[in-house]
């Protein structure tokens, strides 16, 4: 067992856990924080996308004990006071959401886009969530939902691609 | 869940290059973790120990001056090689090669070393690397010893490397700095995928240099061609060098027609 103390959404925790353990399985099965999913488990899908440290990372190849003293985000941070971000609204009214598995990763790359660069270009989102499969979306109602939460469509809020 | 295995992140290079002199070949490095966590989930690697280098002061290191030339520590990552202002403005085939490499999620942990120990025969970072000139400095309890990448690969997945080894850095002569080139990766999708074959080019002086990945067991450095050579015989010079076999990707012969297509395209580009 190794003892880890870190930050998720400002807040502190610090537990003892396993060493063998990813961040991904410590977020929730140690912290309850079951927002972050696992898709394949080997750094291919994005399901289970967290920024760690300010940058975005596959957290099922992270381990637990590595992110001793980090500063780690999540899908739960987004939402404040019980009301959706501005991003996870504009997910919301284009369809971004289908089963939904793909989302708290999607929302946590684009996130970090979005603070780099607040009027992304639709090259540059693509290329943001390129770690990131969607297999129901068909990715257009999300970068729609980027585009429209940016400013950057002609009729905002208006659905195009459902 | 993944195997059983206990962490270790020492805070100098000293006291890891102990926990690897103790090695009995269980023992681990993890730098990124995005090859090392992948083979221990799958059952592929075993390791009792993982030692984490980047809480080492300096591992992360990229330094460059004209004389020792580029030197890159093993926990440099490939978006802080991607963010680097002189990997960028002189070293434009690298930044080609690791802009291809993966997803960003990825970039922010995968290391550049990591990619070259891993000894995939689809290493993205090896056909630059190996244009470069690149060398590999390999420490150990007992010393230090310098290698030239076109020595480190023994085949697929093997290296030089023994157990109680470290990679420490690598180096591009600082003659190579400001060298035209470019890299071009077949993958299935545009998005992040391994690469099915690839091609680094560049230009010094009268020097047109080649190296291809995904074609043999190792990436492959073809022999140096004369600047004014003609497309065909640069294709024709690249073929000899490479070994392409049938596999799930694709065919031995789309490999080597997408080495010449890539070869066109890299000469009229650059």
């Amino acid at each position: 067992m190794i003892r880890v103390q870190l930050t998720v959404n400002g807040q502190l925790y610090v537990r003892e856990t396993d060493e063998n353990k990813t961040l991904l399985r410590f977020l929730r099965d140690d912290l309850g924080l079951t927002g972050t999913k696992e898709g394949c488990g080997a750094g291919e899908c994005g399901a289970c996308t967290v920024i760690l440290n300010g940058r975005p990372v596959n957290s099922c190849l992270v381990l637990a004990a590595e992110a001793e003293g980090a500063e780690v985000e999540t899908v739960e941070g987004e939402a404040k006071g019980g009301k959706l971000s501005p991003l996870q609204q504009a997910f919301d009214r284009h369809h971004a959401v289908q089963c939904g598995f793909c989302t708290p990763g999607m929302l946590m790359s684009l996130r970090h886009l979005l603070r780099r660069n607040p009027k992304p270009s639709e090259e540059e989102i693509r290329r943001a969530i390129e770690g990131n499969f969607c297999r129901c979306t068909g990715y257009q109602q999300i970068i729609e939902a980027v585009q429209d939460v940016t400013g950057q469509l002609k009729k905002p809020g208006v659905l195009r691609h459902v | 869940m993944l195997a059983e295995f206990s962490y270790r992140a020492p805070r100098t290079r000293d006291e890891l290059l102990g926990l690897l002199a103790e090695s009995d070949g269980k023992r681990k490095i993890m730098a990124g973790g995005t090859d090392l966590l992948v083979g221990i989930r799958d059952g592929a690697l075993r390791p009792s120990l993982v030692i984490d280098i980047k809480k080492i002061e300096g591992f992360d290191r990229i330094a460059f001056d004209s004389k020792s030339g580029l030197s890159l520590g093993p926990a440099v990552t490939i978006n802080a090689l991607l963010e680097s202002g002189i990997v960028c403005g002189k070293f434009p085939v690298l930044a080609a090669a690791a802009s291809e490499l993966a997803s960003s999620q990825l970039r922010n942990r995968a290391t550049v070393v990591g990619n070259i120990v891993n000894a995939s025969p689809c290493a993205d970072m090896a056909p630059p690397l190996l244009c470069l000139e690149a060398s590999v400095i390999l420490a150990s309890a007992s010393g230090v010893r310098e290698v030239l990448l076109r020595d480190f690969f023994t085949g697929v997945k093997k290296t030089v490397l023994r157990p109680n080894e470290l990679m420490e850095r690598i180096i591009i002569p600082a003659s190579m700095a400001g060298c035209r080139g470019g890299f071009l990766k077949l993958k299935r999708i545009k998005g992040h995928d391994l690469g099915i074959v690839s091609v680094a080019m560049i230009r010094q002086g009268k020097i047109l240099r080649l190296a291809i990945g995904s074609a043999a067991p190792t990436p492959v450095l073809v022999p140096d061609l004369p600047a004014s050579a003609s497309a065909e015989k640069v294709c024709r010079e690249a073929l000899k060098a490479i070994q392409p076999i049938d596999d799930v990707r694709c065919t031995r012969e789309y490999r080597e027609f997408m080495v010449g297509v890539f070869i066109k395209r890299l000469l009229e580009r650059n």
